[in-house]
């Protein structure tokens, strides 16, 4: 049985750990240190104490390190990606293939390029957090990170946690993460990895899993951490966010839910089948348990395909994707949810409704078409909605009630309509507008969630003109 | 169409009258089934149609098991009516929102009397055994005051029949349970040393107990005396563990945890599957299992494929209730659970909705918040 030690400790921390462990299949199990609370102060002491190491640190350095170590997770000839890839498909509950596509996907968004395009978009100029700078008049300004970072990850997509991490590493934080139980390998793996590239990276970065809820632990590195960065569902981010100290900087990222609008323009015969390449993949990636993953397809009537049609080669592609990169396991609620919610998509269909549903094998996609345009959530796993409107200015509209929590819109031939409509999306809460292709890959300088991801780990020193 | 139902119901009724502890064989039951199945298929055009979808017809059919299963979510999208719909007698409701779909599931009931004809025996069998006339004191609203809710029908039925119209009902939609209204009839119960059945939700004994907590209040009960829980919290109390919940009410009313008892029912269901406290000898509530009407079968299925599960072993729970006959007698459930190898239910709790594992959001996240 193959067991993951979901750990990546600092070197100067030294003690005997007891682990305890639990499996995730038949042939895998997790083994993780369980830490007394004496055990715990030790190890937020040897983060502080490399803090001062980690800000001596030129930022152009520390890009260099983090983009080696992407490099080193794109190199099918290294150790290190066989190894995530043996643990990311049992974890997170994927197939290999989709491990293998978000991998790379997610370590191309690691490298040199990227970071600096992140620091550049973010501060201006990326020294900034070495010393101070001149950006503007009247002042010299300086950014500083904060000293520990508390990371508290959630759900199964591979690579949101190692993102968090290395923004914080970026701004010089010693970080705590805590992986959730569905993405613990790349973490684990990453910071071992930064540890293996730069002696300095091995005493700032602690990486390990506890199963959450009532360790009193966190009590004390919530009162140690500067800034706490809490991803999951509503309820667990609140339930962070009441713990956090008011002194503590708090940067919530809950539940989000995004979807698609096809225009009439993309709905000739030929562009509609290449729109439904990239839709399909869009909803399958991350088998649509990502905040980017859309949920409902709406689409405009008035094109060469109508929209109950194009639900129908949307299958095609769906199915196709299926063989291409295959879905992953179902926990029995999400495999139990799927019947409930295919199931009375078929009654609602035999009954006369306005609905076609199409699913594949095993229910490992769905494509559901009802002609009621009422946007809705849908239960993930592949299930999407297509929804027909008469135009797509129309959409906004129908998404008021879910202001809170929209993230993502794909949208694609809406023509010289795009602005507009993205004018009304973002007033109702939608934060980022991109294409199908683009969708599951957001830019790592992109406003997560309609927020700027350095400006909540960092504060301005600013030095006025004598 | 009308008087195929009308006699069809009248032979159930007649069958059922067998009573409940009689078990039917394999045979008997399925011969019921594939009538009851052809019946359905012939009158009721939605259930018809996904049947054929599946490839499913009454001469295809090999048995009982293979009659395909509407999940429970269709009452919410669909009427499924196999009859005339303008015979509909009542409308009976679900409570609130699962599985994000937020309407409520309807079951329209073509005939009360086969619901009665199936209730009845079952809740005598289990609850009252020999006792009749015991005193019903129902921690529902009165079926008079939710028409549409088919535990409250129950309970009205038990209480007109089964315990000759003594007892009544303490909750009142507006103004929740009645605590004082329900102490003086269990003092009352008390003082005439007449054994009561105390029935309601589990959220019902929560608030219940929860009232009684600051007054040091305690009761005891009759010798005779019984407790019907009928589940389900849904956010509406604090959620007790089984064992604290029976250990409070024990404690408070003065009832052995032998004589409290567990119904498992869903408003889709005409039948209803108990613990049974008085045919066998009770164990401890681990050991505890549930067991319907012979007129009812369960299978345990794979979530994702719909095959049964190896025997004894985890899966969802799909029920097969002839006195379903006027909608439809095949239902996939949300509930969890196994069989035992005589034939037991052991329920294992209910489908967490689709908790999200990514940072998409769940559709009970979200719907638990539109409310």
């Amino acid at each position: 049985m193959a067991n993951l030690k979901a750990a990546s400790l600092p070197k100067d921390f030294s003690c005997d750990l007891k682990w305890e462990k639990f499996d995730v299949d038949i042939r895998t199990k997790v083994s993780y240190p369980t830490l007394k609370m004496s055990e715990w102060q030790m190890l937020l002491k040897v983060l502080r104490d490399s803090e001062k190491t980690l800000k001596r640190k030129p930022v152009r350095d520390l890009v260099q390190i983090i983009g080696r170590v992407a490099e080193r997770f794109l190199d099918p000839g290294d150790p290190i990606r066989s190894e995530a890839l043996k643990w990311l498909p049992p974890i997170s509950g994927i197939s290999l293939e989709m491990a293998e596509v978000v991998l790379e996907r997610m370590a191309k968004n690691w490298t040199n390029e990227c970071l600096i395009k992140l620091l550049e978009r973010e501060l201006k100029a990326p020294e900034v957090l070495d010393g101070f700078q001149e950006l503007d008049s009247g002042r010299k300004v300086r950014a500083i990170g904060p000293a520990l970072s508390f990371h508290i990850g959630a759900g199964t997509v591979p690579g949101v946690s190692v993102s968090s991490m290395i923004r914080a590493l970026l701004v010089k934080s010693t970080i705590l993460l805590k992986p959730s139980k569905g993405d613990i390998a790349l973490p684990v793996l990453f910071a071992k990895a930064l540890a293996e590239e730069d002696l300095d990276l091995t005493t700032g970065i602690a990486v390990l899993y506890w199963p959450g809820g009532d360790n009193p632990a966190e009590e004390v590195i919530l009162n140690n951490a500067e800034v706490v960065l809490a991803y999951g569902s509503n309820e667990s981010v609140l339930d962070l966010k009441n713990r956090t100290p008011v002194t503590a900087n708090f940067v919530p990222y809950y539940h989000r839910v995004s979807l698609g609008m096809i225009g009439r323009d993309a709905l000739n015969s030929e562009e509609a089948v290449y729109v439904a390449k990239n839709t399909a993949v869009a909803v399958s990636m991350f088998d649509q348990r990502g905040c980017v993953s859309p949920h409902v397809l709406y689409v405009e009537r008035g094109g060469d395909v109508n929209p109950k049609a194009w639900a129908g080669i949307l299958a095609e592609e769906m199915a196709r994707v299926e063989i291409e990169i295959p879905s992953g396991t179902l926990t029995i609620n999400e495999a139990g949810s799927l019947q409930q919610v295919c199931g009375a998509a078929a009654i609602q269909e035999s009954s006369g409704s306005d609905v076609k549903i199409y699913i594949g094998d095993q229910q490992c996609w769905a494509v559901i078409y009802q002609g009621d345009p009422g946007f809705t959530v849908s239960c993930q796993n592949r299930v999407v909605y297509v929804k027909p409107v008469s135009d797509l200015t129309e959409v906004p509209g129908l998404l008021h009630d879910f202001q809170s929590h929209l993230q993502t819109v794909a949208i694609t031939g809406a023509g010289n309509r795009r602005e507009d409509i993205a004018t009304e999306l973002g007033l109702v809460g939608v934060t980022r507008v991109t294409s199908f292709e683009h969708a599951p890959w957001p830019p790592l300088w992109w406003h997560h969630d309609g927020k700027s991801v350095l400006e909540g780990l960092i504060r301005w020193v600013d030095l006025e003109n004598e | 169409m009308i008087e195929e139902f009308k006699s069809l119901s009248i032979d159930l009724r007649l069958a059922f009258q067998g009573g409940t502890l009689e078990p039917w064989n394999d045979q008997y039951f399925d011969e019921w089934a594939l009538r009851v199945f052809e019946y359905q298929f012939e009158s009721n055009p939605t259930y018809s149609s996904y049947c054929q979808k599946k490839g499913v017809t009454p001469s295809t059919l090999g048995g009982w098991s293979e009659i395909p299963p509407v999940p429970t979510s269709a009452f919410k999208v669909a009427p499924l009516i196999s009859g005339d719909p303008s015979l509909v007698q009542r409308v009976f409701r679900t409570s609130g929102t699962t599985h994000g779909l937020q309407n409520r599931g309807e079951h329209h009931i073509l005939d009360l009397e086969l619901y009665r004809s199936s209730l009845l025996p079952n809740l005598r069998a289990h609850i009252y055994g020999d006792e009749l006339n015991l005193r019903l004191l129902n921690l529902v609203p009165s079926p008079n005051e939710v028409p549409d809710s088919s535990l409250s029908f129950m309970l009205g039925e038990a209480l007109s029949h089964l315990s000759d119209g003594d007892g009544g009902f303490f909750v009142r939609t507006d103004q929740g349970l009645d605590v004082d209204a329900l102490g003086e009839a269990v003092t009352q119960a008390t003082l005439e040393e007449k054994p009561i059945v105390l029935a309601g939700t589990a959220f019902a004994f929560v608030h219940w107990l929860d009232a009684l907590a600051g007054s040091d209040c305690k009761f005891n009960l009759p010798p005779g005396s019984r407790i019907l829980e009928t589940g389900g919290f849904k956010g509406k109390s604090r959620t007790l563990s089984r064992p604290v919940l029976y250990e409070g009410l024990s404690k408070v009313f003065g009832v052995s945890i032998q004589w409290i008892t567990n119904e498992y029912g869903m408003t889709e269901l005409l039948s209803q599957f108990y613990e049974p406290m008085l045919t066998t000898s009770v164990k401890s509530l681990k050991e505890r299992r549930h067991i319907g009407p012979p007129w009812m079968r369960t299978r345990v299925l794979d979530p994702n494929t719909l095959d049964p599960m190896p025997a004894g072993e985890h899966g969802i729970l799909c029920h097969y209730d002839l006195a379903n006959a006027g909608s439809v007698m095949a239902i996939l459930t949300e509930d969890l659970g196994s069989l035992d190898s005589e034939g037991g239910l052991l329920i294992a709790g209910r489908l967490q909705g689709a908790e999200s594992r990514g940072c998409s959001l769940a559709m009970d996240e979200l719907f638990s918040e539109l409310g």
